[in-house]
């Protein structure tokens, strides 16, 4: 019976990829349902330090859709904050849009 | 402010150019070894990709494999770069993130002047590009990328020497586009190379970019330490060799 379940929830979700140029090229893949299960931020921008993305990417794992993009903006520019990253070629409103575009 | 250690071209894959690199950064926060300049080529010819770029996306691999190039995926952001063994000079600065300038932006432009300096040297009037490229007539002839780590700096770029669109696009996976003649000419059009610019030989542009990297500099001319050269072979095992680096995106 589990297993059904887990099969019809896996049904329903749906994958996107995006891409767009700001500075830099991002590109998003995210798969979704009622909330974000998987996503992945590629592209060539820069950001300083590197393993700030994981933490970014982490931040914006399983949250419930539809989010409010001010909140989501602000958690990520909170985060490159405290980690004194350096976002360069994209800006975390960049990231946001991009992400409220892919799972519309 | 230290010495700089500068080493002259020599040819490495391209794992063990990028391995070099980081074994230097290691030991320069280490106090082991000398801030550094050094130039190097990329035998046989590779695709080195940026730190947050998806390989599957950017390379073609079944192409590189039948040609036998190499991929590797860089510690820098920025985007795929095609390095033909015999079309381009890379270089790599390393040093303490105090020598340069806080501020992204401004420690690419020190940097890249060096580079604008050594085209004048070739009589190219070239000018730096922010976020990290540099121009001739809005066409471009150098790449840069940057990473921050430790507190050790490092920036390495390329300088086109000579420019293979078609063996590049062959390489590369051009987004959502079929390569088509007019792709390929527009791409050209937007990248030159010293080839494209001057009759300057391959060796004249070396000797340049020595003059433009220490022209605010001092340096003494030197080699890799065994120490760097383990530490590296070490790196290129763990890492620029290794698929769970290449293929983590």
């Amino acid at each position: 019976m589990f297993t059904v379940l887990y099969i019809h929830q896996k049904a329903k979700m749906k994958t996107n990829t995006i891409t767009r140029k700001f500075g830099k090229l991002l590109r998003l893949d995210v798969t979704f349902d009622e909330h974000i299960e998987h996503l992945k931020i590629t592209g060539d921008f820069f950001l300083h330090p590197e393993d700030t993305l994981e933490k970014i990417v982490s931040e914006l794992t399983n949250i419930a859709l539809p989010f409010i993009k001010e909140d989501l903006i602000m958690k990520v520019q909170i985060l490159l904050k405290e980690n004194g990253a350096e976002l360069i070629g994209i800006t975390a409103e960049d990231i946001i849009n991009l992400l409220e575009e892919a799972v519309q | 402010m230290k010495n700089f250690r500068m080493i002259p071209f020599q040819y490495f894959n391209a794992y063990t150019n990028m391995a070099l690199d980081e074994a230097i950064m290691e030991g320069v926060r280490n106090g082991i070894s000398q801030p550094t300049i050094r130039f190097y080529g990329w035998e046989p010819s590779a695709v080195s990709i940026g730190v947050f770029q998806g390989v599957k996306n950017e390379v073609n691999l079944e192409t590189t494999k039948k040609d036998g190039v190499d991929v590797v995926r860089r510690l820098t952001g920025g985007g795929a770069v095609y390095h033909d063994k015999f079309g381009e000079v890379t270089y790599s600065l390393i040093a303490p993130l105090d020598f340069f300038p806080t501020n992204i932006i401004e420690s690419y432009r020190v940097i890249c002047d060096d580079i604008v300096f050594a085209l004048q040297q070739l009589g190219i009037h070239a000018t730096f590009a922010p976020i990290n490229d540099i121009l001739v007539n809005e066409q471009k002839i150098s790449g840069n990328a940057q990473t921050r780590r430790n507190g050790i700096l490092l920036q390495h770029g390329t300088i086109l020497y000579s420019v293979d669109v078609e063996t590049m696009f062959s390489l590369l996976n051009v987004s959502d586009q079929k390569i088509s003649d007019k792709l390929i000419k527009s791409v050209q059009k937007r990248v030159t190379s010293i080839k494209d610019q001057t009759g300057a030989s391959m060796n004249a542009l070396k000797d340049a970019l020595i003059q433009g990297f220490q022209r605010n500099r001092n340096v003494d001319f030197g080699d890799y330490s065994d120490i760097e050269k383990q530490r590296a072979q070490e790196l290129v095992d763990e890492r620029f060799n290794n698929d769970s680096w290449t293929f983590r995106l």
